[in-house]
């Protein structure tokens, strides 16, 4: 086997920022079996995987935060340009380094369960740490989305982030203050929300996170939509009802967001609007 | 440099593996009236063809099959055809539109993109479900564009892509081929002083095996669910896995346009790109 050749490291990163990551990190594969079930893992997916290259990027940006309309974020996504970078990171590595590079597939292998989880792989690349709202967060930049791909290429691979961007100082501040943070405070799983927790000494120490329950507000719109109008429309016998539910908004919105809107695959952010450590890090004009 | 490579130039840095060219005048020999180059684009004079890569070598080394179920495209060749188009039209002032490929009326589209490839000298027909491959990448996935602009024409390939060499000696052995004893259901054909002399390829039976989750088991799955009168079979019918995969391969996961891939896993054309280390 022909080593990877000096500096290959730092050029991929470079490939990767110059197709439109915010940052890119390398966990080493081996790492993943501390911490990810089996069939998760990267050798589960391809045979002798080395590193896992992870970038992120393509998050809303300040001005989606600031509209006021809320079908701004409900409506136009902007997740799959990361994707995009993902595969062409693939083909880089094989093409020009001549090792065996595998894209993670973005969707389910079955029911919620993903091939691998893009946000363990960015916290093992270095790239942020999980929040009290769920997401991985990034120091610099804030919320993100991610792409991962998987190598039988040993880059070297980066350290864990060392300081978590999740409690911000305004959030452990609050914590003190009022026992809660922007995140919990406007879903709180205790009235129906999905998220809730503790901090001591400015860190988390207890965390919950109703995914199926956020699950259902964060895709309303999306495959989970059509199946919920289709299920209530065959079970509806009043014709006039059945063309209503079909051709009412609820149902033409889902179809805009499985088809033609197709990056278009969460409608609440609120966890995130209110979180300071997740976006406007960046002052604006 | 000429205006042909100053074209595939900026396909290539757009995302294309291989660029080429065919005149429109080539498709009239196979290609029925009504669906010429120049019935799709009054004035059309030449035909310009991507090809993009498929799956990463490492989407095909994976143990898990469903990776290669949901994902694996790239689709940079319609990205390429665009910006030739672009290029055509706003540097050279010439009209280009991409050309039509979505199927129309059944499986036909209004254009053969596997026709336009072979025309334009990118590859040849092979015995593996009549799939255009390239006697150096192997399997690709094609766009074109049609244009105006007149343009060199590439010669079609003088040699064919397929059988290879090594197919052809098995064929001499023992009378088939990788690609023909994977699937022997689907594929049939015969080899005679190493070109096909006959090839069979059961379209029907292969969609059908090859597209699991996409458009058609979308509408396979809502006419069960539809014809189901239980209530509770419907709701297990609509929010299980079939169903809901093939939804996504609608939508979110459109990439996902094929599911077998066995009679290009076990063909030796464009291997070398698939073995790494």
């Amino acid at each position: 086997m022909s080593p990877l050749p000096p500096n290959a490291t730092a050029t991929l990163k470079s490939v990767a920022l110059k197709s439109g990551a915010l940052v890119c990190g390398v966990a080493d594969a081996a790492v993943f079996a501390a911490r990810a079930p089996e069939k998760q893992r990267p050798d589960d997916l391809l045979p002798g995987a080395r590193s896992v290259v992870v970038v992120g990027g393509a998050q809303p940006r300040e001005g989606d935060w600031a509209a006021t309309s809320p079908w701004v974020l409900q409506t136009m996504g902007t997740t799959e340009r990361i994707q995009g970078v993902g595969r062409r990171l693939a083909q880089y590595i094989e093409s020009e380094l001549g090792y065996y590079a595998l894209y993670v597939p973005p969707g389910t292998a079955s029911g919620d369960t993903p091939f691998l989880s893009l946000m363990l792989a960015a916290e093992l690349a270095g790239l942020g740490s999980k929040s009290l709202a769920g997401p991985v967060l990034n120091r610099e930049h804030g919320f993100m989305y991610w792409s991962a791909v998987i190598t039988t290429a040993p880059f070297e691979s980066d350290r864990l982030e060392a300081e978590p961007a999740c409690p911000a100082p305004p959030c452990r501040e609050m914590w003190e203050r009022e026992g809660t943070t922007p995140c919990l405070k406007t879903c709180p799983s205790s009235e129906g929300g999905c998220l809730s927790g503790k901090l001591e000494n400015g860190r988390a120490v207890r965390t919950f996170y109703d995914a199926a329950r956020c699950n259902t507000r964060v895709h309303t719109h999306w495959v989970g939509g059509f199946q919920k109008v289709l299920e209530e429309t065959l079970n509806e016998p009043d014709r006039d009802r059945r063309k209503m539910l079909l051709y009412g908004d609820f149902f033409t919105r889902s179809l805009w967001a499985i088809t033609y809107s197709s990056t278009n695959i969460a409608q609440c952010f609120e966890c995130m609007r209110v979180c300071p450590a997740a976006h406007g890090l960046k002052e604006m004009k | 440099m000429t205006r042909e490579e100053q074209v595939k130039e900026v396909g290539r840095r757009a995302g294309a593996r291989v660029v080429g060219i065919a005149a429109v005048e080539a498709f009239r020999a196979k290609v029925p009236e009504g669906y010429r180059p120049e019935d799709i684009l009054p004035g059309a004079r030449s035909v310009v063809v991507a090809g993009g890569d498929g799956p990463t070598a490492g989407a095909w080394r994976s143990p898990d099959h469903r990776v290669m179920e949901i994902t694996g495209y790239d689709l940079r060749e319609n990205v390429a055809v665009h910006a030739m188009c672009d290029f055509i039209e706003t540097t050279l002032s010439y009209r280009a539109i991409q050309a039509p490929s979505l199927p129309v009326h059944g499986h036909e589209p209004p254009m053969s993109m596997m026709h336009a490839a072979e025309l334009a000298g990118l590859g040849t027909r092979s015995l593996a479900a009549h799939i255009i491959l390239n006697p150096e990448y192997g399997l690709l996935y094609y766009a074109a564009l049609i244009t105006t602009l007149p343009l060199e024409p590439d010669p079609p390939l003088a040699e064919p892509a397929c059988p290879h060499p090594g197919c052809a000696a098995m064929y001499k052995r023992i009378g088939t081929t990788p690609c023909l004893r994977v699937c022997p259901a689907c594929l049939a054909g015969k080899v005679n002083d190493g070109r096909i002399q006959e090839s069979t390829y059961d379209r029907e039976k292969c969609h059908s095996r090859a597209q699991t989750y996409g458009i058609g088991s979308f509408q396979k799955g809502l006419l069960q669910i539809v014809n189901e009168d239980d209530p509770a079979r419907r709701r297990t019918m609509i929010y299980g896995d079939f169903f809901t995969k093939s939804l996504q391969s609608l939508g979110f996961f459109r990439d996902s346009i094929a599911q077998c891939f066995e009679c290009m896993r076990v063909c030796p054309v464009g291997r070398k790109y698939r073995k790494l280390q």
